[in-house]
């Protein structure tokens, strides 16, 4: 699966690579839903992926609009992959990756 | 959850391939009249759409190859469109070889060569000079990083404001949203911008569900069509609308006026196009695998049999309330055969226009010029039948072309037109269809047929043969009059192909020929091969039933009317004389006569004929069982079926029981037919003669 999770005292990572679609949609929400109740810091590393598609930018959209309200810190390690993030500019999300 | 999204994606996989299968058919088809009519530019739309939808859903459904290699070839057609780019029988024909490449991806098969496809798009480009940045077919299509420019018709630029959101079921029916809005790109200047209003909270949202929409501004010189286009796998699944601006507006000015209108639920007054997902289902057809359906005719095959016997039960019942359950259980049964045999029919179109590329290639390998017409494409037959039918046609055709019609020269020197022709054509006849392979060559050397049967030891050098005798050894295994064996024919295997295909769909074939005017082979096939309508009739105990279809009406034959016949199997009906086969003495069955005997008047294509029966005991439906292999030269009877009480009745094929009487009465030196009769005169003019 392109999803791993991995977190310590206040921190909760998840890291994706490959490529993230619909299959793997159930899944991040799940590792994005358990980074935000835990709280604390949730970092995310996006730089392994080669693609990804509406459903997985309408979580982590989501999830991004949830942490300010929650109180998490989200943190975007590494930024996305530059074809990847072309690919998302032009299909008109102009703020990705996260704002 | 992930299991099934897989599945899923198999499932859209293998839709796309039998969409696509049915689309290169109508591609090819379209290509080999755009041969024709070149200038026809509805048939390069036909030809840019086919085209533009394989791209589409196979970029969207994982066949990226496939969508690179189809995008040069569509660039090619837009390219005519614009009139930019001529039609020539070049240009179709290498398309032509590119459908072939097409397939082998679709099908991901041996036949795909990476080197044949390159060598095709090098083709192209040098016959179109379009370059273009998918050479090789071997990389993703991804139109809006890596597109070749917009096609420019050189027309006036119009600005479009677009609407699209996806439905709730858009992602899981297999489509991609990005991939639409890069589509888009190619078409001009694109302003986009993702809404992401609809978003829920990560909670509530359903990770196999689009929320994103998109307001679109597109500055193209292309039509409004082009835009729909591609949205045209999708339509029924989005929300769109597409309307022109007319005055300078940026873009997210445009987004927030559109969002305050659909706050505000106003109506959107002059947006053509738009489209709203959950509305009705409005699905005009739907694809269910073929083995399904086999299984849904078998089980409705069994609860014939079972309602028959329940009417058995019921007729022996005294309760009026079994009776009438039963009858409306005979209601329904009938109802409900007749819905699932319909389901199985398929026009012949499909079949037929497969063949206009089989002539296109052969006629340029053989160097002859010829025509190929199409009649009759809309008859409906079984799927089983249709299905078995396609290699026996193509034998038909490629002998038709390779020994049949002449070369051109020849022709003219006969006086006849240089460019030949070949008639495939369908129609009803009774419970029957007639597809038949006409074409204005040469015609059957009878002789030529002879001496080589006695060459190969098929029959003796002084055997006695009828001209049907004759044409029928070309059906032999291994006949073959070719002097010489080439690619397309003259092994001696086609024609043996055709008789074992035929007589395993319980069909017959006729050929009628006339030395340099051409040949006919018709095949006669059963409408279907699962149920029929019959009728019952009794010989002394043995049960027999007759095609409902082919029969005209009953009649009866009395003592009287027998002796005034002095002999004759005739009998006079409305002053038509109509000869008669006695089921009773043609199957030997021995038994008292009855005082008065019913007769089935049935048209075949002797004409009328009768078959005087014991008793006529009614109609029924008739589920049809294969008799096994062991009875399968008993030619006169088409299959058995069980009764409801759990007796077998015999099948009848009326058309093979006058043949077999026809036969009969030739050896004895009795004529068959009275002069006048259809069939005096139809033997009279030499055609056509019945294998």
């Amino acid at each position: 699966m392109p999803i791993h999770t991995e977190q310590d005292s206040d921190t909760y990572s998840i890291r994706l690579d490959g490529v993230v679609d619909i299959a793997a949609g159930t899944e991040l929400k799940a590792a994005l839903l358990d980074g935000l109740e835990r709280g604390g810091e949730l970092r995310l590393s996006l730089a392994d992926v080669t693609c990804l598609d509406v459903t997985a930018v309408q979580l982590l959209w989501a999830a991004e609009r949830e942490s300010r309200a929650a109180g998490v810190h989200l943190q975007l390690d590494g930024g996305l992959p530059e074809p990847v993030a072309a690919m998302l500019t032009g299909v008109g999300f102009e703020s990705f990756p996260l704002s | 959850m992930q299991q099934n999204i897989l599945g899923n994606a198999e499932q859209f996989k293998q839709s796309f391939r039998e969409e696509a299968r049915e689309i290169l058919v109508e591609l090819e088809s379209a290509l080999l009249e755009l041969n024709e009519s070149p200038q026809d530019m509805e048939l390069v739309g036909r030809v840019f759409r086919g085209l533009h939808t394989v791209k589409g859903s196979g970029s969207m459904f994982g066949f990226e190859q496939l969508a690179a290699f189809t995008h040069n070839l569509e660039n090619a057609f837009d390219a005519v469109r614009n009139g930019r780019l001529t039609i020539d029988s070049g240009l179709v024909d290498l398309t032509l070889s590119a459908l072939d490449q097409m397939r082998a991806m679709l099908e991901e098969d041996a036949a795909d060569d990476p080197a044949a496809r390159a060598m095709v798009l090098e083709r192209l480009v040098q016959l179109t000079g379009i370059e273009d940045a998918h050479k090789t077919g071997s990389t993703p299509a991804t139109p809006a990083t890596s597109a070749p420019e917009p096609s420019r018709p050189g027309g006036a630029l119009h600005r479009w404001k677009i609407h699209f959101q996806p439905g709730p079921e858009f992602l899981l029916n297999g489509a991609n949203p990005l991939l639409l809005v890069r589509e888009l790109a190619q078409l001009g200047k694109l302003s986009v911008r993702a809404c992401m209003s609809q978003v829920p909270p990560l909670r509530e949202l359903d990770p196999e569900r689009c929320y994103v929409g998109w307001e679109l501004h597109l500055e193209t010189d292309s039509a409004i069509e082009a835009i729909r286009d591609v949205f045209i796998f999708v339509e029924d699944a989005c929300e769109l609308s597409i309307d022109p601006i007319e005055e300078e507006q940026p873009l997210l000015e445009l987004c927030a006026a559109d969002a305050v209108a659909r706050a505000l639920d106003e109506p959107r007054a002059g947006s053509a196009g738009r489209r709203v997902y959950d509305k009705p289902d409005n699905a005009a057809s739907l694809r269910v695998p073929a083995a399904r359906l086999d299984q849904f005719v078998d089980l409705v095959g069994e609860l014939v049999t079972v309602q028959a016997r329940l009417s058995q039960i019921a007729s022996r019942s005294e309760d009026a309330e079994v009776g009438a359950v039963s009858e409306e259980i005979e209601r329904l049964t009938a109802a409900l055969r007749e819905t699932s045999m319909n389901i199985r029919m398929m026009p012949i179109r499909g079949t037929f226009e497969k063949f206009r590329r089989l002539v296109h290639d052969l006629a340029r390998d053989l160097g002859k010029d010829v025509e190929l017409t199409i009649e009759g494409a809309e008859t409906e037959l079984d799927k089983t039948v249709i299905d078995q039918l396609g290699d026996p046609l193509m034998h038909l055709i490629r002998n038709s072309m390779d020994h049949g019609i002449e070369p051109a020269e020849l022709r003219v020197a006969r006086g006849k037109r240089s460019m030949a022709k070949i008639h495939l054509s369908a129609r009803y006849s009774g419970a029957s269809v007639l597809v038949s392979v006409t074409d204005d060559g040469g015609g059957i050397n009878a002789e030529a047929v002879r001496a080589r049967a006695v060459e190969r030891g098929l029959i003796a050098a002084d055997a006695q043969l009828s001209e049907a005798e004759t044409f029928a050894l070309i059906f032999q295994p291994g006949f073959s009059t070719a002097k010489q064996v080439t690619d397309v024919s003259g092994r001696g295997v086609g024609m043996d192909v055709v008789r074992q295909r035929v007589e395993s769909l319980r069909g017959t074939i006729d050929v009628a020929s006339r030395p340099g005017q051409g040949t006919s082979v018709t095949l006669r096939l059963p409408l279907t091969l699962a149920i029929i309508d019959g009728l019952l009739v009794r010989v002394a105990a043995q049960l027999f039933v007759l095609p409902l279809g082919s029969t005209l009406e009953c009649i009866e034959l009395t003592r009287e009317e027998i002796e005034k016949a002095n002999g004759r199997r005739m009998v006079n009906v409305r002053g038509e004389i109509v000869p008669y086969i006695r089921l009773r003495e043609h199957f030997n069955i021995r038994a008292e006569l009855p005082k008065i005997e019913q007769i089935m008047v049935v048209e075949t294509d002797e004409g009328r004929y009768g078959f005087a029966v014991d008793e006529v005991l009614g109609d029924c439906q008739t589920v049809i069982k294969s008799l096994g292999r062991f009875y399968r030269h008993v030619q006169m009877i088409s299959g058995a079926t069980i009764l409801g009480d759990g007796t077998v009745a015999l099948i009848l094929d009326p058309q093979r029981l006058v043949q077999d009487s026809l036969r009969e009465a030739v050896q004895r030196g009795v004529r068959g037919r009275p002069e006048g009769s259809a069939t005096g005169r139809r033997k009279a003019e030499g055609l056509p003669v019945k294998i």
